[in-house]
């Protein structure tokens, strides 16, 4: 029974980790991106145009 | 294209997915019931037959394509499941679904008897067809990895050597089915991941919109994710179950994993092809053409329930036997999950909208310059 426990657990954290490391990803990745566009923004409105 | 970007909204979205899972899983450890057709483990299964003298008898199912091997249910013996007492009323139950409601226990026992001398003595699967009763009488003798119980017959056939007990129906780990509760609800959501694939990428095709080639790309990155994490968590019951990771002559378990490759290769078309036209027209056919995959899977055990496939089925029919309980953390489960793929997919279609920004802005940059 104690190896049936293990498996369960195994598998949540499986499950957990797949979904926040995902959302995590998601997260940094929009962060990055907004980061450059701002970047770029600027750099636009600073060159006029 | 801004119809995405949900802010605030897009918060509370993802604190209710996050309260739905977390209900989840409160129901699936303290809520659903350990099921009760456990019968013993694995090595309590084997320490009582071990050296028993039994017979078995039943009925072919049918043949194996492998050289030496056939199938056949059992009926008459103490640990038998299911009760067929003729191969009609076995295909009767398989016809009208009655098998389906065995909770876990969809499958009877199933034997794979391997040819031995008295096989070859008398020829490949001599005049044995589906239908056909067969019998043997030996000793039970217990495989060292205990997944296998092997009676050596005295008369008839040499070796009959049953499934492991989980596969054969009997439930050997019943804690770890509790593991259920989150493999099926991420196939689930892998499956309807995929299906928008395909139906954002007819909708691409038709109109050339960029925004549904966003949301078919978004739903096939998702789908690839639920589909890992089924693919990941399905082994370990099976290990604990079967006695196995996993079985190479299972449709479901194959057919799954070769849609977990498909869309693999979808994700890896993408970030091949530079240009955004061809990038989103070369993967809206190969969404079409690769969900093909999809109903191969969904459908895979259901179609060849007993023979192909061990894996259970989980879609009890009306006379099912799945408990009220059971059957409220699975609704529960699926719920949560598809709220949380809704708020994943907006997320990651706003950021495909962002990155379709930053573009336009790298391009008027690259341009003053």
């Amino acid at each position: 029974m104690a190896n049936a426990f293990t498996a369960l657990y195994i598998a949540y954290t499986i499950v957990w980790a797949g979904v926040f490391v995902y959302l995590l990803y998601l997260f940094m990745r929009q962060k990055a991106i907004n980061k450059n566009i701002e970047v770029l923004k600027q750099e636009i409105s600073k060159h006029g145009k | 294209m801004s119809g995405w970007k949900l802010g605030r909204h897009w918060n509370l979205l993802l604190a209710v997915s996050s309260a739905l899972v977390l209900v989840t899983v409160l129901l699936a450890l303290f809520y659903a019931p350990v099921p009760s057709c456990s019968v013993k483990t694995a090595n309590e299964l084997a320490s009582s037959m071990e050296g028993s003298r039994i017979t078995i008898s039943g009925f072919v199912v049918g043949l194996d394509v492998s050289d030496d091997v056939w199938l056949g249910v059992l009926y008459d013996y103490n640990l038998t499941v299911a009760d067929f007492s003729d191969y009609a009323r076995y295909l009767e139950a398989v016809r009208t679904g009655q098998l389906d409601g065995q909770w876990w226990t969809v499958s009877p026992v199933i034997v794979r008897v391997t040819a031995g001398g008295w096989f070859q003595a008398n020829g490949p699967y001599l005049s044995v067809g589906a239908g056909s009763n067969v019998s043997a009488t030996g000793v039970v003798v217990i495989m060292p990895d205990l997944t296998s119980v092997v009676l050596r017959c005295e008369s008839g056939y040499d070796v009959v050597e049953l499934s492991s007990p989980g596969a054969a129906g009997i439930m050997t780990a019943p804690i770890a089915q509790k593991i259920f509760y989150f493999h099926m609800p991420s196939a689930w959501v892998s499956y309807v991941g995929f299906f928008l694939t395909l139906l954002f990428g007819v909708m691409y095709l038709r109109t050339r919109d960029r925004k549904y080639d966003r949301i078919a790309s978004s739903s096939a990155e998702l789908g690839v994710l639920f589909a890992t994490i089924a693919i990941a968590t399905g082994p370990i019951w099976a290990k604990e179950e079967w006695g196995v990771y996993w079985r190479w002559d299972d449709t479901k378990l194959v057919t799954t994993f070769v849609m977990w490759l498909v869309y693999i290769g979808y994700l890896m078309l993408r970030a091949a092809v530079v240009d955004h036209s061809a990038r989103a027209r070369v993967s809206a056919v190969y969404g079409i053409l690769g969900f093909v995959t999809m109903p191969m899977s969904l459908l895979s055990s259901r179609i060849a329930p007993l023979i192909q496939s061990s894996h259970p089925q989980v879609i009890a029919s009306s006379s099912g036997s799945l408990s009220p309980e059971a059957g409220l953390t699975v609704i529960v489960a699926v719920v949560a999950f598809t709220f949380l793929f809704i708020t994943m997919l907006i997320k990651r279609v706003e950021i495909e909208e962002s990155e379709d920004e930053l573009e336009e802005l790298k391009r008027i940059v690259g341009g003053e310059e």
